[in-house]
């Protein structure tokens, strides 16, 4: 798979969990990329094993939209 | 016609070129066939205790028919007495009122040398004086030159010491073989320094001979390291001066140099925050009459911009350098191939296959004719098929808009650590 399709699956992950409601809960970054753990309700987690710089620039954008939305 | 006049910490000058301590500054006749020239002022070769050299001194490199593209000198100060030196100065201040000249000094590090020499170079009239801690070779073995250059605690004792005498303003020249040229510009600065240079020349061995195995220069047959200058050093010194003129720590104007070789460098230098620039390997290439060009098309340039004065574009380009952690991550561009340009050499093709991002395709039209195509959604804007391309306008690199605001890198961290410290998590 390229890089930019590759991209464009994690994409889609990233963004199926926030439509789901979920919100990022935390991020490790290790040697492999992003593990991004998502919190819905307070309780239930779900975790993306994210690979591409794309995606780990898009998840951060996401990140600090609604970081920036929560301070306004 | 635009204003060249410059002021450097109160050195007044006709224009912003000035020739570095070199060669070319190392006698009378010489500086006043530059003034004559046009050159604005001239920094004296660097005066102190006169030394002894050997014979064969320079090399250059050339590069793909680039004569001189990088040059090297294992040459060292003055090896003329003081009073000659000083009585030339006398002449050519006399003869040339309204053009500069500086001293450049160099003993050793002792405050009784440093306040001898500059009383006695202060006494001709000199119009400021320039410190050299930065000769890399020969003088360095004698704790002169970048062997003080080096240390931040001996620069700023010794421009201390300089101060304490100094009627003229005190420029210190620095050296770029140190891993952080702000630390040596900061103790500068916190001695007392009205000014700082820079940069003074590289560490450098300018080849080997593949049959004779002697370096390049050799004297009789052994070598030693000299200092490198011209074209092939300006990204580093102009780097250098950027780190300086960006730091808050230090608040004193910049004379530039390295690699100086026309008016577009030194727009660009001045641009980065120095107040004028001195020059060497150009003028000992090309002669003191290159001046000529330099300060015509500097006149058109600001002419061509409204620009009246060119103390106007003095750091103009310093708030646009930053640190790699404030440049914005959605920022892209991509390279187009414009095809009724493109001669199909496949250079482009072939760097990013082999040594890039493997995203330009090289593809067959309806009548079967090759052509290339960039697929943009894989293209990381590196710039490459864009730098290796030999014919201009056949490549552009364009602007991608992007569908999030700027964000850094520091911002990213930020945002992440917040996740990590609760107590600091604007989204909790």
């Amino acid at each position: 798979m390229s890089d930019y399709k590759e991209y464009l699956s994690e994409r889609e992950q990233i963004d199926l969990m926030f439509e789901k409601g979920y919100f990022i809960k935390n991020v490790q970054e290790n040697l492999s990329g992003a593990i991004v753990t998502f919190e819905k309700n307070g309780s239930e987690t779900e975790t993306l094993h994210i690979k591409t710089a794309d995606a780990r620039k898009y998840f951060s954008n996401l990140l600090l939209a609604t970081s920036k939305r929560l301070i306004l | 016609m635009a204003d060249l006049r410059t002021n450097l910490a109160g050195i007044e000058s006709p224009n912003p070129f000035w020739l570095a301590s070199a060669p070319p500054t190392n006698s009378g006749y010489q500086v006043q066939r530059a003034f004559e020239a046009g050159w604005g002022g001239a920094v004296w070769k660097t005066l102190g205790d006169p030394i002894l050299n050997v014979s064969s001194r320079f090399a250059a490199v050339s590069f793909n028919g680039q004569r001189v593209a990088g040059f090297n000198n294992i040459e060292l100060i003055t090896d003329r007495p003081l009073e000659v030196n000083l009585q030339e100065i006398y002449e050519t201040k006399k003869r040339f009122p309204n053009h500069t000249v500086v001293a450049s000094l160099m003993v050793e590090p002792q405050q009784e040398k440093w306040h001898e020499i500059v009383k006695r170079v202060e006494e001709v009239g000199v119009d400021g004086l320039e410190l050299n801690f930065g000769c890399p070779h020969g003088m360095a073995e004698r704790g002169m030159g970048s062997a003080s250059g080096q240390v931040p605690e001996l620069v700023e004792k010794q421009t201390y010491w300089v101060k304490e005498a100094a009627q003229t303003p005190v420029i210190v020249k620095l050296t770029p073989n140190i891993t952080d040229i702000t630390a040596t510009a900061e103790a500068a600065a916190r001695g007392g320094a009205d000014a700082i240079s820079m940069i003074n020349t590289i560490n450098s061995l300018a080849g080997v001979d593949l049959d004779s195995w002697n370096t390049i220069p050799h004297v009789g047959g052994k070598g030693a390291h000299g200092g490198y200058c011209g074209p092939a050093v300006k990204p580093i010194a102009l780097n250098m001066v950027g780190e300086c003129a960006r730091s808050p720590r230090i608040n004193v104007p910049i004379s530039g140099m390295g690699g100086v070789s026309n008016w577009q460098n030194a727009v660009e230098f001045m641009l980065m925050g120095a107040s004028n620039v001195q020059v060497c390997t150009a003028a000992m290439h090309h002669g003191f009459r290159i001046v000529e060009d330099m300060i015509d098309g500097l006149n058109n340039y600001l002419d061509e911009k409204g620009i009246a004065s060119v103390q106007d574009i003095i750091g103009k380009s310093v708030p646009k350098y930053s640190d790699w952690g404030n440049l914005d991550l959605n920022y892209k561009i991509v390279a187009r191939i414009n095809n009724d340009v493109c001669i199909n050499c496949n250079k482009c093709h072939i760097a990013c296959e082999d040594t890039s991002h493997q995203c330009i395709d090289m593809l067959k039209d309806d009548q079967g004719n090759s052509y290339l195509e960039v697929r943009e959604e894989d293209c990381v804007g590196c710039n490459l098929c864009s730098i290796v391309c030999p014919v201009d306008g056949a490549i552009d690199m364009v602007e991608v808009e992007s569908e999030h605001p700027p964000m850094t890198w520091n911002d990213r961290q930020a945002a992440i650590g917040s996740l990590q410290n609760p107590s600091a998590d604007p989204i909790k």
